[in-house]
């Protein structure tokens, strides 16, 4: 219905998004909000790349602990809250049955913070060719910027 | 003209170069392009009707701006009702949008 309005005019449906991501654990809630819209792209059969650096490699360092909340604020909290990366792990997992993520932490930044060993499995410790990749193969790329 | 998306996940108040944002955004629709501007994380404190902040999302939107609100982001910051000119919206909304394609995204 749009065919005669250039901003409407027809368009490849994207298959594939890239998302830059360096905002790390407890820092804000870009890594949250990130992972919610991977979710619902993901539903909808779309691919997502997460290209993570900086702070956000870890997010997927696997000695996370889940810690219990105070007595007080459990009827609030509920027992205890995950860490970010046990999202990441189910988006993984969920990426099985239908379209796929890949999660790959860039290896100077994780050296950096001493958690290049300490990935969780199907985090792929790669490099800016990944990030090269990532984008050369997107139809769409979303790069969440760094609060300084 | 391109379709475009900003995302405001920061408070428009919080940074001196806040306001700014819907200003670009103003300026792109003037020049005939498809804005969304959708509000994400603190990006929805703004939008709170009888915020403080004088941003006027109306007027935006009278430029032809499609504003939208993340309902999670609202319900988190005790946000019940919207500025005129903002529409309710969530993630869902905004990964369909994503599906069909923009031709540049802009994360704030």
């Amino acid at each position: 219905m749009h065919n005669d309005d250039p901003v409407h005019k027809a368009r490849k449906r994207v298959r594939r998004v890239a998302i830059v991501l360096s905002t790390g654990s407890y820092q804000r809630e870009a890594p949250t909000t990130v992972l919610r819209l991977a979710e619902k792209l993901l539903e909808r059969g779309i691919e997502v790349n997460v290209w993570a650096f900086e702070e956000a490699v870890t997010l997927t360092n696997r000695e996370q602990i889940e810690h219990n909340e105070p007595p007080s604020l459990k009827p609030v909290l509920g027992e205890s809250h995950a860490p970010v990366g046990r999202f990441i792990d189910q988006l993984l997992r969920a990426g099985l049955h239908g379209a796929k993520m890949d999660w790959v932490t860039c290896i100077l930044c994780a050296q950096e913070r001493g958690v290049e060993k300490h990935q969780m499995g199907g985090a792929i410790v790669g490099t800016l060719g990944d990030l090269w990749k990532f984008v050369g193969g997107a139809d769409q790329v979303i790069a969440i910027p760094a609060y300084r | 003209m391109g379709r475009l998306l900003v995302v405001d996940s920061r408070d428009l108040t919080e940074y001196a170069k806040g306001p700014s944002l819907p200003l670009l955004v103003e300026e792109l629709c003037r020049q005939g392009h498809d804005v969304t501007l959708f509000l994400v994380e603190n990006g929805v404190i703004a939008a709170r009707r009888g915020a403080a902040a004088g941003i006027a999302f109306d007027a935006l939107s009278d430029t032809g701006a499609h504003i939208l609100a993340d309902d999670v982001s609202c319900r988190a910051r005790g946000i019940r009702e919207l500025a005129p000119g903002v529409s309710p919206s969530d993630l869902d909304h905004l990964a369909d949008k994503i599906a069909d394609g923009f031709d540049n995204i802009l994360w704030y």
